[in-house]
């Protein structure tokens, strides 16, 4: 096994292919072998229903959001491109806006495909044909205790099924298992929280302890899995305003990733080895 | 469309613009407005009017003209030595007030097309990436040019509603490249260095010169009520634009921003406004659909293809 400890880390200056995104294909490719590192040795990730995703046209992928730093994400995509080779689309990802005023992880975020998470920004880039990917528990799913772990929170206000019904886009349910383990929060220090702004300072057994090496994830053993696509094409765009029937759908979906959280956990057998 | 009344024709997109009229036969007549006089090639269809916009008399020195279109293009950017910012907000925004009060007494009148800026949207890190012409109030407007620059439009659509057979076009223009364009972006690529803030490479959205002045000829007989969005459809990251240039960024720490700016502007260099340096930290995209579909406009230059004419021509003033 050769470590790729130093494979050339990409500059963060913008080659002439990125998009009006900020999209930059170069960027993303020269972060690979750094992902794949992570994917295939790190965090043993296995990954399942690729195939379940559209190949073409726009999809909303819903995923559960957890590890205090959300790596999952970029185990999506790797979990994906590893699938599907040569036919690989890039997904677009919905990031927090708090990423944004970060220098450096604002531009390296932006260069993979994050945008800030609007509304107004998702139903563009479905409107333009992509997949965009979105945790709709949000800093509640990602900062929530180790205790606990695996129990999906809230799904915001059901905002993204108003805009899969808004784009005519698929739904792709998503569990995530294994990014729960990686840093393990056992509590927060809400006053650095504020001095930072950030949303959430937490403690892990590492962090603040060990300072930077604090913010190397531990290697739990992950598993991901995309369920079926849930089409909402029979709805007419008009159903966004019901929003009895947008929470309905929410909770539906929410059930359905929590279902299949439960199964890969039970699949997984142990957490780390 | 024949007798235009031209404000601010006295600066370059003005001349421009007037000169771009007088071009079409159609044209019967044009009214250049300015305190200075224009250098504009002598017409028999061209007035010059040396006037300022709150001038009392300026509803009088209109009337004869029998003006049925108006071309607000009088706004100034950035405040500088011996043009402060209460200098600047006289002229955006009480000469808009001036000068709409005078329209309104124009019996003819059926279009105005007010040059407005994209600045209102302001740059923050958690804005969309394309602002579409109803979000100006999702953020809380931050410098004075973006209190200013929604003062004016305010004045327009004031204008609007009590005369509802004149037809106001707003035009939110993205920042302005041209060779001889003296815009707060231009002074900034006018110079060797550019400061950028460490971290942060911001997504930028410009349109060219020409492209602007050929937006505000559109926009006179197409008649569009509201803010129109004007920019190339593209967005470049400010890295690529500086590297296009071959202008070396010097990347300033995010809390060091503004001191070291005001120390360099104490050392001769151009000092820069609140808006571009927001701008260069967050940088701004527009959603141009409004401009393509009921504007009918199509700019012939992209960003990237703006600056690389910038880049061919030169930035020097002049």
């Amino acid at each position: 096994m050769r470590i790729p400890l130093l494979p050339e880390f990409p500059p963060l200056s913008a080659g002439p292919r990125e998009d009006r995104w900020g999209y930059d294909p170069d960027f993303a490719t020269a972060l690979e072998p750094w992902l794949d590192f992570m994917y295939k040795r790190w965090w043993r990730v296995v990954t399942n229903g690729v195939e379940r995703l559209p190949p073409e046209g726009p999809a909303l992928i819903v995923a559960n959001h957890a590890g205090v730093v959300p790596w999952d994400a970029s185990m999506m995509a790797a979990g994906i491109r590893r699938h599907e080779g040569a036919a690989y689309r890039h997904p677009r990802f919905l990031v927090l806006d708090w990423a944004f005023s970060l220098p450096w992880a604002s531009v390296g975020i932006r260069r993979f495909g994050g945008v800030p998470a609007s509304p107004d920004n998702a139903l563009a880039l479905l409107k333009e044909g992509h997949r965009v990917m979105v945790f709709p528990e949000g800093t509640k799913g990602v900062g929530k205790p180790f205790s606990r772990r695996y129990r999906l929170e809230r799904f915001g206000r059901g905002g993204f099924i108003e805009l899969a019904l808004r784009a005519g886009a698929p739904i792709v349910p998503c569990a995530v298992v294994g990014s729960e383990e990686i840093y393990p929060k056992l509590g927060e220090l809400p006053f650095l929280a504020r001095l930072t702004g950030a949303p959430y300072f937490p403690v892990t057994p590492t962090f603040p302890l060990l300072g930077p090496f604090g913010a190397i994830p531990l290697p739990s053993r992950w598993r991901i899995e995309f369920d079926d696509p849930i089409d909402l094409a029979g709805l007419a765009p008009e159903a966004a305003e019901d929003r009895a029937r947008v929470f309905e759908l929410a909770e539906e979906v929410r059930e359905r990733i929590q279902a299949k959280v439960f199964q890969n956990l039970v699949e997984r057998e142990g957490a780390f080895l | 469309m024949s007798r235009v009344l031209v404000t601010g024709a006295a600066n370059r997109l003005g001349t421009v613009l007037a000169t771009r009229l007088l071009a079409d036969p159609r044209t019967e007549l044009v009214v250049a407005l300015d305190t200075r006089t224009p250098g504009l090639v002598p017409d028999r269809r061209l007035v010059h009017l040396e006037a300022d916009l709150r001038a009392p008399d300026l509803t009088r020195l209109l009337a004869v003209h029998r003006i049925d279109a108006l071309i607000h293009n009088d706004v100034l950017q950035f405040p500088e030595p011996g043009r402060s910012a209460r200098m600047l907000h006289d002229t955006n925004v009480v000469g808009t007030l001036g000068l709409l009060a005078a329209a309104e007494a124009l019996p003819e009148l059926r279009t105005v097309v007010v040059r407005s800026s994209a600045a209102i949207y302001g740059s923050e890190p958690n804005s969309p990436a394309f602002f579409t012409e109803d979000m100006a109030a999702r953020f809380a407007l931050s410098t004075r040019w973006q209190r200013d620059v929604s003062e004016s439009e305010k004045l327009v659509g004031a204008l609007a509603r009590r005369r509802p057979e004149v037809a106001c076009t707003i035009l939110r223009f993205q920042p302005i490249l041209g060779r001889s364009l003296d815009t707060p972006i231009m002074r900034l690529l006018g110079s060797p260095i550019v400061p950028t803030w460490m971290g942060f490479d911001p997504m930028v959205q410009v349109i060219h010169g020409n492209d602007a002045v050929e937006a505000m000829i559109v926009a006179l007989p197409a008649g569009v009520r509201g803010p129109v969005n004007v920019a190339a459809p593209d967005t470049v990251s400010l890295s690529r634009v500086l590297r296009r240039l071959g202008k070396t960024a010097i990347p300033i720490p995010p809390g060091a921003f503004g001191p070291v700016l005001r120390l360099a502007a104490r050392l001769g260099m151009p000092p820069m406004d609140e808006d571009t340096a927001r701008y260069l930290h967050y940088g701004r995209g527009v959603d141009t659909t409004r401009m393509r579909t009921e504007l009918g406009f199509t700019p012939a230059l992209s960003s990237i293809g703006a600056i690389e004419l910038v880049a061919m021509t030169g930035v020097a003033a002049g």
